[in-house]
């Protein structure tokens, strides 16, 4: 049961990536179409750190970056612990992957808050 | 029941004895095997990338000028390349990902029918969304390489 929920987990976020990924694209990449902007505007350090501060886009970025993780590691926990090299270490596997996972959510989250705080 | 009836022993899980050879040949594979491959393989370099642009957009602590730096350096053309083929692995995960997802949800399978002679399995009625779903990919990577080298 406890796979069935990560596995269904996992299934969640993959909805999520593409919506998420879908505005992360059209305000990054075809910023020109989206939001008239040219790309080295849109990449710029003042415009990025603008977005930065919109309530909107910190959600959403929070949100992407918990979703991508999530699906990203799980996916690499079932390829690695499928490897014949891995049999009977998947419990390590996983959580060896976990604590990656948490290291960066961390770390993206404080730069994601930095900006959004950042006067 | 006598005591010395010995109990089934339950199956034990069969190793993957292909390993990584498996994902790429282990008989006739069909096209959705090789979409499976390449699926992990955008997989395994997009989790990379995630990673990797974590801590490439972290950068924006160090200030202004570690940052305008930084963008700069990604305007030469060997990131523009590499940044299309981020882009390509998104596209294509992506739209395959849909297609494992519908399938997942048991859409576009069929409807369970007796094993009459053509066979038409599943995977077989599966596959013009499939193909619909990688002719959309096929389009929009035309269209990205248009906005990525030619705008």
């Amino acid at each position: 049961m406890r796979e069935t929920r990560l596995w269904f987990l996992s299934l969640t976020c993959t909805s999520l990536i593409i919506v998420l990924l879908g505005l992360h694209f059209a305000i990054m990449h075809y910023a020109p179409v989206f939001t008239g902007q040219t790309i080295e505007e849109a990449r710029s350090f003042q415009v990025m750190l603008e977005r930065g501060r919109d309530v909107a886009q910190f959600v959403v970025y929070i949100l992407f970056l918990a979703a991508a993780l999530y699906h990203g590691l799980y996916s690499l926990r079932g390829i690695i612990i499928e490897l014949p090299v891995a049999r009977g270490r998947a419990r390590l596997v996983g959580r060896g992957l976990l604590l990656i996972g948490l290291v960066f959510f961390a770390y993206g989250t404080y730069v994601t808050w930095w900006t959004f705080a950042t006067k | 029941m006598s005591a010395n009836v010995k109990q089934a022993a339950a199956p034990k899980p069969r190793p993957n004895q292909l390993g990584l050879k498996g994902w790429v040949y282990a008989g006739r594979y069909s096209i959705e095997r090789y979409l499976y491959i390449l699926h992990r393989l955008s997989g395994l370099g997009l989790i990379a990338y995630l990673l990797l642009h974590i801590v490439e957009t972290g950068q924006r602590l160090a200030g202004e000028a570690a940052w305008t730096g930084l963008m700069a350096m990604f305007e030469a053309p060997l990131f523009k390349v590499l940044e299309y083929v981020v882009f390509a692995g998104f596209i294509f995960h992506g739209l395959n990902g849909i297609r494992l997802h519908f399938t997942e949800l048991g859409f576009f399978l069929g409807k369970p029918a007796q094993p009459i002679y053509p066979y038409r399995s599943s995977v077989k009625r599966h596959r013009p969304f499939t193909f619909v779903l990688m002719g959309l990919a096929a389009l929009l990577l035309i269209l990205g390489a248009s906005s990525f080298f030619f705008s």
